[in-house]
């Protein structure tokens, strides 16, 4: 066990800093659509999406880079690209990708912005061809682009995968991501805490909320660990924990967090919905965190007495 | 970053688990389900840890000069893993093998060090911590016990309360106050450490009974007790210096998950042998009962690593001590819900899960502090005053 960033994580993430730092073209506007294309073009140009695919990098180096990357107001599809499409054989210039369960048909995450739509089938998963002409886009509160294909025709299937390895990444990437919302949601919340007086003192001296808020803080820090370990082991009960984790304990989180904002965090206005809604989002991706613990204890206890 | 352990540090758990399985007798079920404090499991730690020491298990983190063997802070960890998920067979003496030794070392002269040092190594010492009175548990600084100062000492009046282990202690870690119209200070500065013979005239130990067990916890009264100035532990004016630090080895010491962790495996082997895994409810919360003891582990491993690489103590301390009580309760009530059986006499080892686990946010600190110290140390939250 050693938990310090090697050298060369931390100049990575050095470099990532700076270039999140960087303006970025719609950042400002608030009510501006969330997903930022160029700051998705600069993360690939740079090359900390395909990081995964280099010698001597790996996936707990992409999970660092894309919890990060979750942590930036601006959405971007990091997660997939660089956590879920190198465990499948897909290309790295095959980017953004979406992902749905069951239906092809359904609702999917980024897919206005995806070249490619990842169908979890069950017994069978796919990678189909998006074609742009299909899109229809979702109106959604949800804070990530969605849409859906029309039409009935299966769209073109670019290769069979391996639905256990999508569903395995699957987890690690949205726990991943998770961890990088749930952080950017708590540190906006406690600078509001800190400076918002109300009955002559800081919203943050009150111990009230100082409970609340420490008991955030263990959520937040389990998540971002569990998540890293399942990076790094690439299992099916890490990845399954930290998904469960990440499902199970974000509706407490994303609650205390919109309570201590007050009438401003249902604002578009102020960010914090910018976290909390991708947080929500993730909650009901893969059946939700019931299936993610029926996986997780599968695969810590299979069955060998009955 | 490195999430595994290191070819050394998993022959040392191997080991480790290897000596548990050979020194600990048949019926050690049986007898460790009464608890570190019981009669039995007291008087076993005598056998136990000198056949530990004999092993060189029992203080290999102590420095080479106190008779230990300079081991890495994370072999000493994983040895406390899986004594802790055994069912903690050093009984009392694992809190003198992890603060009360180290602390002497740190504080204690060369005579102090001399007298009590050696039998905490030989496994032979048992030691109680003489901290929360009956108006000042979590708030320390508020314990009321007098030490007066007299010719060649102190005389100490007054009552300890929860104490752990007195009934079989040899000596107490006792805090205790100089009185302001005895020429003590006011607040932290006027408290003292006295290392107090438990044999000594004046001393009563009453054992309360309790839902965590036998002989698990004490009121222990202190009438006119002379404890001599040469077992004064640093000076007067250093206690909470001294205090703090031994909280901060206390605080880490115990993997309470990973005995959470190992009754919930036994615990599932049961639902799966009687055909209740099919059962997908249950499967579901398992995983989230696993899920959390997962979490505390990876939380207490950054303590560990911290002090593994030198860093100063971290006020994520606190946080992982909170996740610890969330996975030792949500453990607990798993089994409770669909083992019950468990606390009507099926399962011991359940039952004595169910016994530390209701103590875990109270024992060391009620779970609140950690909450204050991780808002103001942690999240950097202003005071309640409204500081910055």
């Amino acid at each position: 066990m050693n938990f310090a960033l090697s050298d060369e994580q931390q100049a990575i993430l050095d470099g990532l800093e700076g270039l999140l730092q960087q303006p970025v073209e719609g950042a400002t506007d608030p009510l501006s659509p969330p997903y930022s294309e160029a700051l998705e073009q600069r993360l690939a140009d740079a090359g900390y999406l395909s990081i995964a695919r280099e010698d001597g990098f790996g996936t707990l180096d992409a999970g660092l880079i894309v919890e990060r990357i979750a942590r930036a107001p601006q959405v971007v599809e990091a997660a997939a690209t660089a956590l879920i499409a190198p465990a499948l054989g897909l290309p790295a210039e095959l980017r953004p990708l979406a992902l749905v369960s069951d239906s092809w048909q359904k609702p999917a995450r980024f897919l206005p912005q995806a070249q490619v739509l990842l169908v979890d089938q069950g017994d069978r998963a796919l990678a189909l061809a998006v074609d742009p002409e299909r899109v229809v886009p979702g109106d959604t509160l949800f804070a990530y682009p969605y849409g859906r294909l029309q039409g009935s025709a299966q769209p073109t299937v670019l290769a069979e995968i391996d639905p256990q390895v999508l569903r395995r990444r699957w987890r690690m990437a949205l726990a991943v991501e998770a961890a990088g919302c749930m952080a950017a949601a708590l540190a906006l919340v406690l600078e509001h805490v800190r400076t918002r007086q109300a009955f002559g003192r800081p919203l943050g001296a009150f111990q009230a909320i100082q409970h609340r808020l420490a008991m955030a803080a263990e959520p937040v820090e389990s998540c971002k660990w569990l998540a890293l370990r399942a990076c790094w082991s690439d299992n099916e009960l890490d990845a399954s924990l930290a998904a469960t984790f990440a499902q199970s304990r974000s509706n407490a989180l994303t609650y205390d967090l919109h309570q201590f904002s007050g009438a401003m965090g249902l604002t578009l206005e102020y960010p914090l919905h910018r976290w909390t809604y991708r947080l929500r989002a993730l909650v009901g991706e893969l059946g939700g965190a019931s299936q993610q613990a029926r996986a997780a204890a599968e695969a810590a206890w299979p069955e060998t007495c009955a | 970053m490195e999430f595994g352990w290191t070819a050394e540090e998993q022959a040392h758990r191997e080991r480790v688990r290897a000596t548990l399985e050979r020194l600990l007798p048949a019926d050690w079920e049986s007898l460790s389900v009464h608890g570190p404090g019981s009669d039995l499991q007291t008087d076993y730690s005598r056998h136990f840890c000198a056949a530990l020491q004999d092993e060189g298990l029992l203080v290999p983190h102590w420095p080479a000069e106190h008779g230990g063997e300079n081991a890495p802070v994370w072999q000493q960890f994983i040895l406390g893993e899986e004594m802790w998920a055994a069912g903690e067979p050093r009984g009392p003496q694992y809190m003198n093998v992890s603060w009360i030794g180290p602390v002497l070392m740190r504080y204690g002269t060369a005579d102090q060090q001399a007298r009590y040092l050696p039998p905490i190594r030989q496994g032979q010492a048992i030691w109680c911590q003489g901290f929360s009175e009956p108006s000042a548990g979590s708030d320390l600084a508020a314990l009321r016990t007098r030490a007066v100062p007299v010719e060649g000492g102190y005389r100490v009046s007054g009552a300890k309360v929860w104490t752990s282990y007195a009934g079989h202690a040899d000596h107490c870690f006792l805090l205790a106050r100089v009185p302001l119209d005895e020429g003590g200070a006011s607040g932290k500065a006027g408290i003292v450490i006295l290392l107090a013979d438990m044999a000594a005239d004046g001393i009563q130990v009453k054992q309360i009974p309790a839902l965590i067990g036998e002989g698990d916890i004490h009121e222990v009264f202190f009438d006119n007790v002379f404890v001599a100035s040469e077992n004064r532990l640093g000076a007067e004016g250093q206690a909470w210096e001294i205090i703090t630090y031994a909280l901060q080895h206390e605080r880490v010491g115990v993997a309470r998950y990973e005995f959470s962790r190992r009754v919930l495996d036994r615990a599932v082997a049961k639902l799966q042998a009687d055909g209740r895994w099919q059962d997908a409810v249950i499967r579901a919360r398992a995983g989230q009962a696993l899920m959390l003891c997962e979490a505390a582990r990876l939380l207490v491993y950054q303590i560990v690593d911290g002090k593994a690489r030198g860093l100063p103590p971290s006020a994520l301390t606190s946080v992982a001590r909170w996740a610890v009580v969330l996975a030792d309760n949500g453990v607990s009530e798993f089994l409770t819900e669909f083992l019950p059986e468990g606390l009507l006499g099926a399962d011991p080892v359940q039952q004595a899960h169910h016994q530390r686990a209701i103590a875990a946010g109270i024992a060391s600190g009620a779970a609140e502090i950690q909450l204050n110290l991780t808002a103001r140390r942690w999240l950097e939250l202003p005071g309640e005053g409204g500081r910055a």
